[in-house]
Parts: C-alpha cells; sequence; structure tokens
C-alpha cells in the first residue's frame, strides 16, 4: 500500500501547491465516503456521479490531445461525443431504428471506425491552413451532425431518441451503478495510460511544438501536417468512446446533449486542469461535473428557498466564476503538464546524471519494454 | 556527412550546396525578391547583409519553402526542391532559424532540443508500443547528444531550465545548437547575435567558427556588421530585393555602391 502510494505521489504530484490540492481532493473523497456509509449519500447515486465523472474526463482527456499537445481548436466535442453515442445505441438497442440488438462491442467498435473517418474528413482541409479553419469547420460540423440526428428520423429515431440500449456487462456479480462506475474506471486507465506513453516520447514532443510554433516544428523537419492529423483523430476516437460509454451508462439516448453546452463544458475542464496535461484533464473535469451536479441541489436547501429565488439557472455564473478565481491565482490551471515529454528509464539511463529528479516514476522496468505499458 | 563536408572544404573542392536561381517573390505591387540568382559553397560561412526591408528574411522563406515562389529555383545538393514543403526541404538538409522565436511553452531545455533530431523512431505511435525497446535506446542516445552539445556551448546548467525561462541570447544558443542537431548540409541563420549581448554573440560567434571548421556550412543573415565582416566569407550584399554585389568583407566593406545602400536606401 505504501508502495502505492508514493508511486502515486511521485508520478502525479509535482510541487507543494499540487500536493494541497490532490489532499482537497482526497478530503472531499473521505467526506463521500463517509456521506454513504452515514446514509446520507446513497451509494447508487455516488456510483452514477463517478461514472458521469468518468465521462467527462474521457472527453477532457480527448480534447487535451488535440487543444492540449496540439493547439487544435475543436469546437465539436458534443458531435464526436453524440457519433458515439449514437453507433452505440443504434447497433445495440433492439428498437433502435436499425433494430439490430448487436453486442455492445460492435457499438464501441463502431464508434471508433465513424468518428476515426469524421475527423480524417474534417482534418484533410482544415489542418493544412491556419488553425482558425478547424475552429469554423468544427462549429458547422457539430451543428451538421446535430441537424442530421433529428431530421433523418427513419435511421436516427429523430427528437424521440432510442431507448432500450442494454447495459455493459450485466453478468458481472455487481450491481449496475457499480458495473459502469468499474467501466469508466478501466477506460480512463487505459486511455491514461496510452496517452502517457504517446505523450512522453518524440511524437509528444513534436506535438507541444507544433502548438507554439508550427513553423519550428516544420523547419526542423516534421511533417506537422500528419502529426496534427494523428492527435486530431485520437482525441475524436477517445470523445467517441466516451459517448459510447454514455449511451450505456444512461440507456437512452436523444438529440438534445449534443448541444454546444457539452463542448463548452469540456473546454472548461482542460483549461482549469492545466492545458495539456492529462492528470489535469481527469481532475479539471471532476470539478466541473461536481460543481454542475452540487448546484442542482442548491434549490433544496432551506435557507435558499426562503429567499425565493431559483438559483439553479445560475450554474454556469458559478462555473464562470471558479474560471476566473483559477485563470487569477493559478494561471497555468489546477496541475499544469511539467516533465512530461521524455519517458523516465530513457531520461534516467541517458547518461543525464539524474539531473531532475522530479518527474522520475520508479516504473523503469516496464519501459524497457514499451510494448508492457499499454 | 559532415565527413564529406570536411573532405571537400580541405581539398578546396568547389562544391555547391545551395543554389537559387533568378528567384521572385512580390507582395501585391512589392517586389520583395527580384531575380535573386545566389550560390553557397561548402565548408562556407556566407553572409548576407543589407538594409532594412532589403528582403533577405524573403529569401529565406523562398529557400526554405515557407513562402511560395513567383518564378525561380532553389537546388540544395544539386537536387531541385523548388516544389517541396518546407519540411521536405529541412529533411533534404536545408535547415532555418527565425529571426524572431517563439517560446516553446511547458518544454524544458532539455525537452526543446530533443525536437531536433529526426526523423526518430519515437514520432511513429506504433514504434511507441511495439518497439518501445529501440525508442528508448534512441532517446537515450539523443539525450546524451543534447547534453553534450549544451555542455560544450556553455549552457549545460540550463538543461533543466523551462525553455520560457532564458534570455533572448541563451534562446539563439538554444536555437543554434537545435538546428545543428538535425545534421543539416547548410544551417540558415536568420539574426543569430540580434540583441544578444556582446559577450554573448562573442560566444555563438565561436561556435558558429567552430561548428564551420568541422565541416558545417552556414548561410548568416546579420546586422551587426563586425560580427558578419568577422566571420563571414564570402559576404552577398542585398538590397531592395536584388543581389548588389558579392565579396570577400575588404571588398564590401570598400564598395561604393554599399555605402550609398546604407545612406540613401535605409529610410522609408
Ligand atoms: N508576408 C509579407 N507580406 C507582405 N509584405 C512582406 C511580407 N514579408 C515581407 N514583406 C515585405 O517585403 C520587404 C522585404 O522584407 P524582409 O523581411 O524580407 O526584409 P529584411 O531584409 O529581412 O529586413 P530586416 O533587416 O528588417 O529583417 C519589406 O518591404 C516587407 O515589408
Ligand atoms: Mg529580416
Amino acid at each position: 500500500m505504501s508502495a502505492v502510494s508514493s508511486w502515486v505521489s511521485e508520478t502525479l504530484v509535482r510541487d507543494a501547491t499540487e500536493r494541497r490540492i490532490f489532499a482537497t481532493l482526497g478530503l472531499i473523497t473521505v467526506l463521500l465516503v463517509v456521506g454513504v456509509l452515514t446514509g446520507v449519500i446513497g451509494p447508487r447515486f455516488l456510483l452514477f456521479q463517478i461514472a458521469l465523472v468518468g465521462m467527462y474526463a474521457l472527453l477532457s482527456l480527448g480534447l487535451n490531445v488535440q487543444w492540449g499537445y496540439a493547439g487544435l481548436i475543436n469546437f465539436s466535442v458534443a458531435a464526436f461525443w453524440g457519433i458515439g453515442a449514437y453507433c452505440a445505441a443504434l447497433l445495440t438497442a433492439p428498437n433502435s431504428p436499425l433494430g439490430l440488438g448487436l453486442h455492445p462491442v460492435f457499438g464501441f467498435l463502431a464508434a471508433i471506425v465513424v468518428s476515426a473517418f469524421v475527423a480524417v474528413l474534417i482534418g484533410i482541409p482544415t489542418l493544412r491552413l491556419r488553425e482558425d479553419y478547424l475552429a469554423i469547420a468544427s462549429l458547422g460540423l457539430a451543428e451538421v451532425i446535430r441537424a442530421i440526428i433529428l431530421n433523418e428520423d427513419q435511421w436516427t429515431a429523430g427528437s424521440s431518441g432510442i431507448s432500450g440500449i442494454p447495459e455493459l456487462l450485466s453478468w458481472l456479480p455487481l450491481t449496475d451503478a457499480a458495473t459502469t462506475a468499474a467501466v469508466v474506471v478501466v477506460l480512463i486507465a487505459v486511455v491514461y495510460l496510452f496517452l502517457r506513453r504517446v505523450h512522453r516520447s518524440p511524437w509528444g514532443r513534436v506535438l507541444r511544438t507544433i502548438r507554439s510554433d508550427e513553423d519550428l516544428a516544420k523547419a526542423l523537419g516534421k511533417n506537422t501536417y500528419q502529426f496534427k492529423m494523428q492527435a486530431f483523430v485520437i482525441g475524436s476516437v477517445i470523445m467517441a468512446v466516451a459517448g459510447a460509454f454514455y449511451a450505456h451508462l444512461n440507456l437512452y439516448i436523444d438529440p438534445s446533449d449534443l448541444v454546444p453546452l457539452t463542448t463548452f463544458y469540456i473546454w472548461i475542464a482542460v483549461i482549469l486542469g492545466g492545458t495539456g496535461s492529462n492528470r489535469g484533464a481527469v481532475v479539471g473535469a471532476a470539478v466541473v461535473i461536481a460543481i454542475r451536479e452540487g448546484t442542482r441541489f442548491l434549490n433544496d436547501i432551506g435557507f435558499i428557498q426562503t429567499l425565493g429565488v431559483d438559483l439553479a439557472p445560475l450554474r454556469l455564473l458559478f462555473v464562470g466564476g471558479l474560471i476566473i478565481l483559477i485563470m487569477r491565482f493559478r494561471q497555468d490551471g489546477l496541475l499544469p503538464p511539467k516533465d512530461e515529454l521524455i519517458w523516465p528509464a530513457a531520461r534516467d539511463g541517458g547518461g543525464a546524471g539524474g539531473a531532475s529528479a522530479s518527474g522520475a516514476a520508479p516504473d523503469g522496468g516496464t519501459a524497457s519494454n514499451g510494448g508492457d505499458d499499454r | 556527412m559532415n565527413d564529406d563536408a570536411y573532405e571537400g572544404a580541405r581539398l578546396g573542392k568547389s562544391d555547391v550546396v545551395l543554389k537559387t536561381t533568378d528567384l521572385e517573390k512580390a507582395f501585391g505591387g512589392l517586389v520583395a525578391t527580384d531575380g535573386v540568382s545566389i550560390e553557397v559553397d561548402r565548408g562556407t560561412i556566407t553572409g548576407m547583409i543589407g538594409p532594412n526591408g532589403a528582403g533577405k528574411s524573403t529569401l529565406f522563406n523562398l529557400i526554405s519553402g515557407f513562402y511560395e515562389n513567383d518564378a525561380g529555383h532553389v537546388t540544395v545538393n544539386g537536387e531541385d526542391v523548388t516544389d517541396l514543403e518546407p519540411h521536405e526541404r529541412a529533411r533534404k538538409g536545408l535547415v532555418r532559424t527565425f529571426q524572431t522565436p517563439r517560446r516553446l511553452e511547458g518544454m524544458s531545455v532539455r525537452e526543446a532540443m530533443l525536437v531536433g533530431p529526426g526523423p526518430q523512431k519515437g514520432e511513429s505511435i506504433f514504434s511507441l508500443f511495439f518497439s518501445g525497446s529501440d525508442v528508448t535506446e534512441e532517446e537515450r542516445g539523443n539525450i546524451e547528444q543534447t547534453r553534450e552539445l549544451l555542455e560544450r556551448f556553455e549552457i549545460g546548467h540550463l538543461i533543466d531550465q523551462p525553455s520560457t525561462d532564458l534570455s533572448g541570447g541563451q534562446m539563439k544558443l538554444v536555437e543554434l545548437a537545435r538546428a545543428f542537431t538535425t545534421n543539416p548540409d547548410i544551417l540558415l541563420l536568420d539574426e543569430p547575435v540580434a540583441g544578444v549581448n556582446p559577450t554573448l554573440a562573442n560566444d555563438i560567434k565561436r561556435f558558429i567558427r567552430e561548428l564551420n571548421e568541422e565541416g558545417q556550412t552556414f548561410l548568416i543573415i546579420e546586422h551587426d556588421m563586425p560580427f558578419i565582416m568577422d566571420l563571414a566569407d564570402p559576404i552577398i550584399v542585398l538590397d531592395q530585393g536584388k543581389v548588389l554585389m558579392e565579396g570577400s568583407p575588404d571588398e564590401v566593406r570598400s564598395d561604393d555602391r554599399v555605402i550609398e545602400a546604407y545612406l540613401g536606401g535605409a529610410g522609408p
């Protein structure tokens, strides 16, 4: 146990401020557990929230690959999410317009293939140009996908949505809420380890260079178009996987979830967590969703009821206020990226003389065989 | 690769690394590059001077492919690269630095330096997962090379600094070092000592000369006359988009047209 906690502290925590941030998160976790144990919070409710936070964390990780690594401005997070959700719903729900009722695996596979295809389609005309072109095209894509789902109801069931989506892994001896929470934890772990490997490498360094100065990357012989395309496709696929997961979490999907607000929340989560940092993306998503879901209950507090105002619509205001505070006191976000572009084993064994140990994780053993790290 | 260059220089063999033929570029009505033909011999430090707005940076942009030319050709090692993208030209051995570099946010000096060598195995996602040990091996080599080069440039102590914390002069040194790690046939430097303090500028001069003695070819734009006169030979003078003259530092210094261009052409 102490080995695990020292691994966590050395891998994840970089300085004193970060220690405080993680301590706060730890405290909140303890409070939630106490809440469940004392019966204040229903375990089912908590597990559902964990699954939801996890899904947003996946979306943030996806956007972080695009915006945080490569500087790509993607305003169609909700669209890729929706592509994933609809792929899952259409293929697996027995009463969807396609009526196939396939195994969820096929939903996830379709989500990956279709989102990658759409990402390439959008990327081909825009990624050779200045970054604003992708921004504009992605705004358009978000609306186009929503319009297609709304209007092509012979294929998508339109605004009435699709219900009857099966649960994931229902054979597991767990409650449905626990199963989905477990699935999302596994998904995040896989995505996180994948991104950790590609980020801490020459690939990650080229992308970060592109983000700051694309011309420099070109001048050093890097085919920036290809790198940007890879980042765009990887990010979009992660978003679609999050969408497919959501379909199996909510068991119902309709186009009203594909609103730009979802995209907005994910951007906030990434910026809040620390642009370019995978740890930050996960924590940022958790914070944004905690505020969004937490403020749902403001109206239930007796004192506020006596004031006679409806506070729920002010949630966006809370989120906005939080961004201003964080940007004021911690400009680079809660957990900004640091020492994350070189694989620890390469660095420590590279005759660097251990010049800096801050980013060194004691996982050198697996690194000599990079294939294991997946 | 540098061995050949050294061999060539030692034998006094004239061998052209970079050649432009009748390059032209206009921005609207303004002809920034007006039929420029130059040659850079292997093993030389070729200087390029000219008043502000003479078209020096534009010429660099045409040579390196960042601007598309209206007419003319660029050849590297005898191969026509006019239709190639900037990154493809870089891989042919034509590598440049920029007049006004941007900082690499969130990258340490070590990380910023490690973008130079290429193409690296670890730039392929496939290799990262399926030949991870090769990637790690290569990374170790590149990290070691980076450390040695920074030490040689006397900035070894900066290796763990965030690259955004460097002074302008230190950044110029890092850029020179990084461009060198691409193993180029010719390095194009756009004002390598602009805004650099005299001590550091002297260091930069010394390092450029050292690399040159090992065979590295340079084409250098610079406004600092003592610096470029001391370092480069030959020197190409550009004025109003045209090559005004080319010659040794002494010839350039004593040429009436050059004096005229600097005194008469500098104003708007
Ligand atoms: N992208 C551009 N668009 C329009 N005009 C340009 C562009 N780039 C350069 N010019 C113009 O071309 C001319 C040559 O500019 P250039 O930057 O090549 O000069 P320079 O010799 O490098 O000058 P300096 O010594 O000040 O760096 C100038 O009149 C400049 O305004
Ligand atoms: Mg210039």
